[in-house]
């Protein structure tokens, strides 16, 4: 049963990590706009200069990974797309917590969305078929048998299930304005704020019920509450579902950030660099 | 909406989605930006220019062997008459001017009326900030604007280069081909789904935005750095034509950080969002400087920073790609 599974994931994987690479690829020599790799997945963690270089770098690692599986027969050969996935799950985990605005990248600017749990748990899902194949110690792609195509084909849903890539090919065949040209009634995003667990832990301390201002910019709509010992409450809303992220942060009037919001990360703001 | 409270919307940002606050560094591909000295002319000799910015600072600029100035035509440096505005592109930190641009104005607006015979008066409507603007046609010029704006009549687009002769706005040269179609018929941007959702191409032009003195930021005529943008939100500008684009551009605020490149010449710069173009986003014309830009202007670019990022201020524009910085 295991093996067939492993057998099924093995060439899951392998076309995965070779699109992957070629998308990315794709991306850099493309350049769609000045400084756009730079809000690319893993990229942002790093210096701008070394966006690209670390765009091609992992490329070109997935390009290994995906060859290493093909041909490589070595017990330790077949561990390293599971130690390659379980370390880009926790990236990307880390990567939504710090930088909630950002897409995964994960297939270049294809994957421009905000990483959210479908990218994380696609890259966890990708672990598991690693491991099973590590387990399994397969090496090149097995034949196709009556046993194992539906087993590709549940891997395969189960991906596309976890791809937010996927919403945007949809909406590109319906014709929708993407959400950065969709006009938005300020009304709207006010109402879904209200409505959101952010609002509720601060709602307490903000000391007038209308927005002191707002603006949008691309996908994220802000605004600005005064608050309680002459700090702001900053909202953001992303324009995309009806159920939006929603992050807010209290800063204080020095323009310090004082308390950021729910899904706390005060190590964080330590890590942070911030101009004297 | 005033210069800081930009900035301070920029720093907010940057605090709730956890970015660097901080514009972020060039690519190694792109260069930096001219020095750009701009005021008005105290005196002039051949070799050495004496202007005075908005800031009351006395600026001495050597000129170079090979300068060339503009005033309705070209001149040689010295014969540029004192007080007039120039702007000048610079060398070496600013000290040797290479180029002058002097009482140069960019006339853009939408026709409301046509008078004159020999010399045509034009009545144009600039935007809610720019208001009426009367100019006038000289009839030594009149020939290549109209070869160019064939249809002179009210309703459609304008856009000329001129000079500011005492007062009066003198079109001389047309700043692009007129747009066939009547300003309220802007045609709708192509949706473009996917891709990086900030990857812009299309042309940058200038405009007199230091002009915008019912602007509350440019009160101080301090703002020389900047550019207009025409997709803002109409609620937040006050201004009926914003949110009209053909270039399929995102929605930004006042405030927001353009890093703006010029396609030609790889120049780039960080340019926060000072004003609403509500005209540009009617243009839905292209740049031929270097190549064929996309269709659509995506951004209006002071004369300073026009001309930081390389553009002549005689032609009307440059092929330009913007992120958001």
């Amino acid at each position: 049963m295991l093996s067939t599974i492993a057998a099924a994931a093995l060439p899951i994987l392998v076309v995965t990590l070779a699109l992957g690479g070629v998308a990315k690829l794709a991306t850099v020599g493309r350049e769609a706009s000045p400084g756009a790799l730079a809000r690319l997945g893993p990229a942002v963690l790093m210096p701008e200069r070394f966006a690209k270089a670390a765009m091609i770098a992992c490329a070109l690692v997935e390009f290994a990974l995906a060859a290493v599986l093909l041909v490589v027969d070595h017990p330790v050969a077949r561990w390293l797309p599971t130690v390659f996935f379980a370390v880009a799950t926790y990236v990307l985990w880390d990567l939504r917590r710090r930088r909630p605005d950002v897409g995964c990248g994960c297939f270049g600017d294809v994957s421009d969305t905000p990483v959210g749990l479908r990218s994380i748990g696609r890259a966890a899902a990708l672990t598991a078929m690693g491991a099973l194949v590590g387990a399994e110690g397969l090496t090149g792609l097995p034949q196709v048998t009556v046993e194992i195509a539906p087993w590709i084909g549940g891997g395969v849903a189960l991906l596309l299930a976890c791809s937010p890539e996927v919403d945007g090919f949809v909406s590109r065949l319906r014709h929708r304005t993407p959400c950065e040209q969709r006009p938005m009634p300020p009304g709207r995003a006010l109402s879904r704020l209200r409505a959101s667990a952010a609002w509720r832990a601060q709602a307490g301390s903000l000391l007038a019920d209308e927005p002191s201002d707002m603006w949008r910019e691309l996908c994220w709509r802000f605004f600005v509450f005064p608050a309680q010992g002459d700090a702001e409450v900053v909202f953001a809303v992303h324009l995309r579902g009806r159920r939006p992220a929603v992050r807010a942060v209290v800063v204080g009037a020095d323009g310090q950030v004082v308390a950021p919001d729910g899904r706390g990360d005060a190590s964080l703001r330590e890590s942070t660099p911030v101009s004297a | 909406m005033h210069h800081r409270a930009g900035e301070r919307r920029r720093k907010l940002a940057a605090a709730v989605l956890g970015r660097d606050p901080r514009p972020a560094p060039r690519s190694p591909e792109e260069t930096e930006p001219f020095d750009v000295v701009s005021g008005e002319l105290l005196d002039v000799s051949p070799h050495l220019i004496i202007l005075e910015t908005a800031d009351g600072e006395q600026r001495r600029l050597v000129i170079a062997p090979w300068a060339t100035a503009w005033r309705g035509g070209t001149v040689a440096p010295a014969d540029l008459p004192a007080g007039a505005r120039i702007v000048v592109r610079a060398l070496r930190g600013g000290t040797v001017a290479e180029h002058i641009w002097a009482d140069i104005t960019r006339i853009t607006g939408v026709i409301r009326e046509v008078g004159g015979r020999r010399d045509l008066t034009v009545e144009l409507d600039c935007g809610p900030h720019r208001r009426e603007r009367s100019i006038v046609v000289p009839y030594r010029s009149s020939g290549r604007i109209r070869v160019r704006h064939p249809k002179l009549e009210p309703g459609y687009l304008f856009d000329a280069i001129g000079l500011l002769d005492q007062g009066t706005s003198l079109a001389h040269l047309p700043a692009t081909s007129q747009p066939p179609y009547r300003a309220t018929a802007v045609p709708p941007s192509q949706v473009t789904y996917g891709g990086s959702e900030t990857g812009i191409s299309g042309t940058a032009v200038w405009a007199d935005l230091t002009d915008l003195t019912d602007l509350p930021g440019f009160a101080g005529a301090g703002v020389t750095e900047g550019v207009a943008y025409p997709m803002l939100e109409r609620d937040e500008t006050g201004c009926g034509d914003a949110g009209v684009s053909c270039a399929g551009l995102p929605y930004l605020a006042l405030g927001s950080v353009l890093r703006v490149r010029n396609v030609c010449d790889g120049r780039a710069d960080t340019l926060p969002i000072v004003a609403c173009g509500c005209l540009a986003g009617q243009f839905c014309d292209r740049c031929l400087e270097c190549g064929t830009s996309p269709r659509g202007r995506i951004v209006e670019l002071t004369a300073s920073s026009y001309v930081a990022l390389g553009g002549d201020l005689t032609k009307g524009c440059f092929n330009a790609r913007v992120g958001l910085g």
